[in-house]
């Protein structure tokens, strides 16, 4: 992938980072960028009706469990679903189980992938190449545009959810899966302990995204590698034959928010879906900077 | 991201940086095995002295994750992914299941699946079962009779007055059912029994050490490490060679004597146990109070089950249960339950089943009649459910000469045409010998 020897590289190897300006003016550069990094990503059109478009499903799914909740389609699909009509909580988990397994890791890869072959797409990763900040710092502040857009698609499901849930069905002491039922504070807890879970299972995820933005310069092509990761992860995860490899994947533990809906929360099993979470980030994250600061950028 | 304050670093040096944090990774994923794997010496036991010991064990409160896993050779079944945590599941493949025991009448077992849980709770004189998938709870309580026996012996037990009036050894067909009449268990043996109940280490240890009693060596072969505990290796070998037993290896641990692993090897397999049911991780502290009791949601189905006091011992010695016959002793031995309409059995489950959908309609009575009509029914007009229990009965079962034959590692099951259930822990020829 090397373009040294493009015409008109614009900045070569061990030029355009390293010994950059000094810190204080780096500072105030490094805060500006963050700014208007997130402003891109919160601001796109694209980005905002994605986020709609999540936002819209825990609004279908309650409308749909209110008009079916007296006929004969109640208690279809998972056990949970079917709780809705008794407990407004339980739309937030029903949202988040049904958006995580594709929706979800869809949108932040378009996001995460587009972070910065978006940039090289655009003709604009070269200004942005100009600011004085390294591009290390370039590529945390991408990072975070990447993180916080993954925060605002789980919260903003989460938060429409319980509106929807609360006006449809009311709020409810939260019946476990294990079948006892715990007070409506203990309950809000425990749903704010998923919405928590599923978003930082995410950061795995957006590691990846990060690492093949910086590969090409067709942001598709970045999504759609994004996007596959996790399926992929999903279709192995299923193979009892590959049961040796299960605890490195990174979707192994997505399903484990569950653990906040069982009487004894086994937080070892939250330890280990987070600290699967952040060895994926660390090494894709480390992937990302490597290829980030020793490629030419071009455009 | 240090690049702003060091010196620049070479693309190679920069390319090795995520080879490191791989490796970082990997160590962080090994060192604390490693750290497990070393055991300390534990002092030699014989085979006679660990068996008391994990006898007097009985009272100890567990609590931890057991993951057990079957590899009993019979066809597949996706049943878990299909309908959630559900005890068929543990019909093959790996489970993981959560158990709570305060080490006397109570105790929680719960079966997790993804998003789902399946729980069976003892409390004394009565037990739960709540299925998180469809929702429902059953109810189990002692018929009077039963209910004024329990009284009578948790108040003898709590007094000390409980000189081991026990009933004599109850050998069944299975090895796994074989009961064993240690004192500390007299209540457990009078609580109600469960449809679906979920094993425990502790209660399949059990289950081999009464077995052991009747024909089978026992000896203490070593050491091992379960769930970062140091434990005795204890090994079951049945004398008998007639049966698909090969042996029972039990993993005792080393300080308390509560049974952490139970690996049951059949002769057809020497690669892997057939059964294994491992604790992963486990405390010795008492659970809380709120674990062990279980009240119903209050919007669930609760479906109340009494237990009839007779039913609770099954086949005792002295006046076996009528219409089942016992043929040989101990591992090999056959149990012939005659009288037993199968087909009618099998029939009744999906018709009930119907009968729990039905009532509701969908949409208007002409889309429930439009729904009606693309219900697949047989001959008399019942709904064919998809995985009911016929369809189960014939992806298990082969069909051989006067009968449909269940083989696995472990059991041999054989239902013969004229209505007579033959199972035991033999080859499928001894069987078919029999009947």
């Amino acid at each position: 992938m090397s373009r040294a020897d493009a015409p008109g590289a614009l900045l070569e190897p061990g030029t355009g980072y390293g010994d950059l300006p000094p810190a204080p003016a780096l500072r105030g550069s490094l805060a500006r960028l963050l700014v208007a990094e997130l402003r891109l990503v919160l601001g796109r059109r694209r980005n905002q009706a994605l986020l709609g478009g999540l936002a819209l499903v825990p609004l279908v799914l309650g409308l749909v469990v209110r008009l079916t909740q007296d006929s004969a389609l109640r208690d279809q699909g998972p056990g949970f679903i079917g709780e809705v009509t008794g407990n407004g909580l339980f739309l937030v988990v029903a949202s988040v189980f049904v958006c995580l397994p594709f929706l979800l890791p869809l949108c932040i890869g378009i996001a995460s992938g587009d972070a910065i072959a978006g940039e090289a797409a655009t003709g604009t990763l070269r200004y942005l190449l100009v600011v004085p900040v390294g591009r290390s710092r370039l590529l945390l502040v991408k990072a975070v545009g990447a993180l916080v857009f993954a925060a605002t698609a789980v919260a903003g499901i989460a938060a429409v959810a319980l509106v929807t849930g609360a006006a449809f069905f009311g709020v409810a002491p939260l019946t476990l899966l294990s079948g006892d039922v715990v007070p409506v504070g203990d309950g809000l807890l425990r749903v704010l302990g998923v919405v928590l879970y599923v978003g930082l299972s995410f950061i795995g995820l957006v590691a990846v995204g990060l690492f093949f933005s910086t590969l090409t310069e067709v942001p598709v092509g970045a999504m759609a590698a994004t996007v596959v990761v996790p399926v992929v992860s999903t279709v192995l995860d299923s193979l009892p034959q590959l049961s040796a490899i299960h605890p490195v994947l990174l979707t192994h533990h997505w399903f484990d928010f569950a653990e906040f809906l069982r009487i004894e929360i086994g937080w070892d099993v939250l330890a280990s879906g987070l600290g699967l979470q952040a060895a994926w980030a660390l090494v894709f994250g480390a992937l990302a900077w490597s290829r980030f600061t020793t490629a030419d950028v071009t455009s | 991201m240090p690049s702003t304050v060091l010196p620049p670093l070479s693309p190679r040096a920069r390319w090795a940086v995520p080879v490191v944090a791989a490796v970082v990774v990997a160590g962080a994923v090994a060192a604390p095995r490693l750290a497990a794997a070393d055991s300390s010496e534990l002092p030699g036991l014989t085979a006679q002295e660990l068996v008391a010991a994990v006898a007097e064990a009985e009272r100890t409160p567990v609590s931890g994750t057991v993951v057990y896993t079957a590899r009993l050779g019979l066809p597949s079944l996706p049943i878990a992914e299909v309908s959630g945590a559900d005890p068929t599941a543990l019909l093959g493949g790996s489970s993981t299941m959560r158990v709570w025991s305060d080490g006397a009448e109570r105790s929680r077992v719960a079966l997790l699946g993804t998003v789902s849980e399946y729980s069976v709770v003892h409390d004394g004189p009565e037990a739960w079962t709540f299925s998180s998938t469809s929702g429902t709870a059953t109810h189990y309580v002692l018929d009077a009779e039963g209910q004024a026996r329990y009284e009578a012996m948790a108040a003898d037990l709590a007094d000390g007055t409980l000189d081991a009036p026990l009933p004599a050894g109850a050998p069944t067909a299975l090895p796994e059912d074989l009961a064993a009449q240690l004192p500390d268990e007299v209540l457990a043996e009078l609580a109600p029994s469960v449809d679906g109940s979920l094993p425990t280490p502790a209660a399949a240890a059990r289950a081999a050490l009464a077995a052991a009693e009747l024909s089978a060596t026992v000896e203490v072969t070593g050491q091992s490490t379960v769930a970062d505990r140091a434990a005795y290796e204890v090994v079951v070998t049945p004398t008998s060679d007639g049966t698909l037993v090969d042996r029972v290896v039990l993993d005792v641990d080393g300080s308390t004597f509560v049974p952490l692993r139970v690996q049951v090897w059949s002769t057809q397999d020497e690669a892997a146990p057939a059964l294994e049911l491992t604790f992963t991780d486990v405390s010795f502290a008492a659970p809380s109070d709120a674990v062990l009791g279980f009240t119903p949601p209050a919007d669930t189905q609760v479906e109340e089950v009494v237990v009839p006091s007779s039913m609770d011992r099954p086949a005792t010695a002295g006046a076996p249960t009528p219409g089942v016959d016992v043929s040989g002793t101990g591992w090999d031995a056959v149990a012939t339950i005659s009288g037993v309409d199968v087909p009618g059995l099998l029939a009744a489950d999906p018709a009930a089943l119907v009968e729990q959908v039905s009532p509701l309609t969908i949409g208007s009575e002409r889309a429930q009649d439009l729904v009606e009509q693309f219900r697949p029914t047989d001959e008399q007009g019942r709904t064919a459910v998809d995985l009911d229990a016929a369809t189960l009965y014939e992806t298990l079962t082969t069909e051989v000469e006067g009968g449909r034959l269940l083989t696995s590692t472990l059991l041999s099951v054989l239902v013969t045409d004229d209505g007579r259930v033959l199972v035991g822990a033999v080859p499928p020829q001894t069987l078919l010998d029999l009947a």
